[in-house]
C-alpha cells in the first residue's frame, strides 16, 4: 500500500511532529509510514483522512502486488 | 493503542537496573565456576532428586544453601520482562508492530542457535548452553526490539 500522506502534509503545511501529535501516534510512525515501511491500521488512516478532510482512497491506495 | 499486558512506561528504567544488575552479577557467578555463595539461608525445596548426594528422591524439604544463582536468574528475568513490556514514552500501533516483530524473531534466533550448540556442543559442556538459553530469549528481544527502535529514529526525513 502506498499513501500521498506527505503530500498532504505539504499541503497543510504540517511537519512529521505535528502531524503525529494531532493523530496520537509518535514521529517515527508517521515516517515510517511515509517511507512505505509501515501499514497504518484501519483506525489511524481514517484518523488521517479526517484531518486532511480527504477521503480515505485519496490519501492511501493499493499496489499491483497488494 | 490499547495493550492490557504493558506496565506504565515510568517501570522502564527499573527493569533496566534489575536486569544489567541481574546480569552482572550473574557474570560474576559463572565467572567463580559457579561458585559464589555470600548468602546462605534457608530455602524450601519441593523436588529434589539427589543426583549429586546418592540417588535418594526427597520432596518438600527445608534445605540451607546459597541463592546466588537464584538473584540472579530472578533479577535478569523480571527486570527483562520489565524492560520489554513497559510501554514507550509514545506507545502506539507502530511500537506494538515493532515489539512483536522482535518477539518473533527473537524466538526464531534462539532456537536456530540452540540447534547449532545441540549438534555441535557435547558432553558437560552443554550444562552452559541450558543456563545461558534460560535467558536468551528475553536478551535477544530486548536487543531486536531496541535495535529496531533506535533503526526508526535514525532514519530521519
Amino acid at each position: 500500500m502506498k499513501n500521498s500522506i506527505k503530500v498532504q502534509r505539504a499541503i497543510h503545511d504540517m511537519t512529521q511532529a505535528d502531524l503525529a501529535q494531532k493523530v496520537g501516534v509518535s514521529r517515527q510512525t508517521i515516517n515510517a509510514m511515509e517511507k512505505n515501511k509501515y501499514v497504518p491500521s484501519t483506525v489511524l488512516s481514517l484518523k488521517i483522512a479526517k484531518l486532511f478532510k480527504k477521503p480515505v482512497e485519496d490519501i492511501f491506495f493499493l499496489e499491483a502486488n497488494d | 493503542m490499547k495493550t492490557n499486558y504493558l506496565l506504565p512506561h515510568k517501570y522502564k528504567i527499573l527493569g533496566w537496573i534489575l536486569f544489567i544488575i541481574g546480569i552482572i552479577y550473574g557474570l560474576v557467578f559463572a565467572c567463580s565456576g559457579y561458585d559464589y555463595e555470600p548468602i546462605q539461608i534457608k530455602v524450601l525445596s519441593i523436588f529434589n532428586e539427589g543426583l549429586l548426594h546418592g540417588n535418594d528422591l526427597r520432596l518438600f524439604e527445608i534445605i540451607e544453601t546459597g541463592i546466588s544463582s537464584e538473584l540472579a536468574s530472578i533479577a535478569i528475568i523480571v527486570g527483562g520482562l520489565i524492560v520489554g513490556f513497559s510501554k514507550e514514552k509514545i506507545e502506539d500501533e507502530f511500537i506494538y508492530k515493532l515489539r512483536k516483530d522482535s518477539l518473533v524473531w527473537a524466538i526464531i534466533f534462539n532456537y536456530f542457535i540452540l540447534t547449532l550448540t545441540i549438534i555441535f556442543i557435547y558432553d558437560l559442556s552443554f550444562f552452559h548452553v541450558l543456563i545461558y538459553n534460560m535467558f536468551t530469549p528475553l536478551l535477544f528481544f530486548i536487543i531486536r526490539f531496541n535495535f529496531l527502535k533506535l533503526k526508526s529514529k535514525s532514519h530521519e526525513e
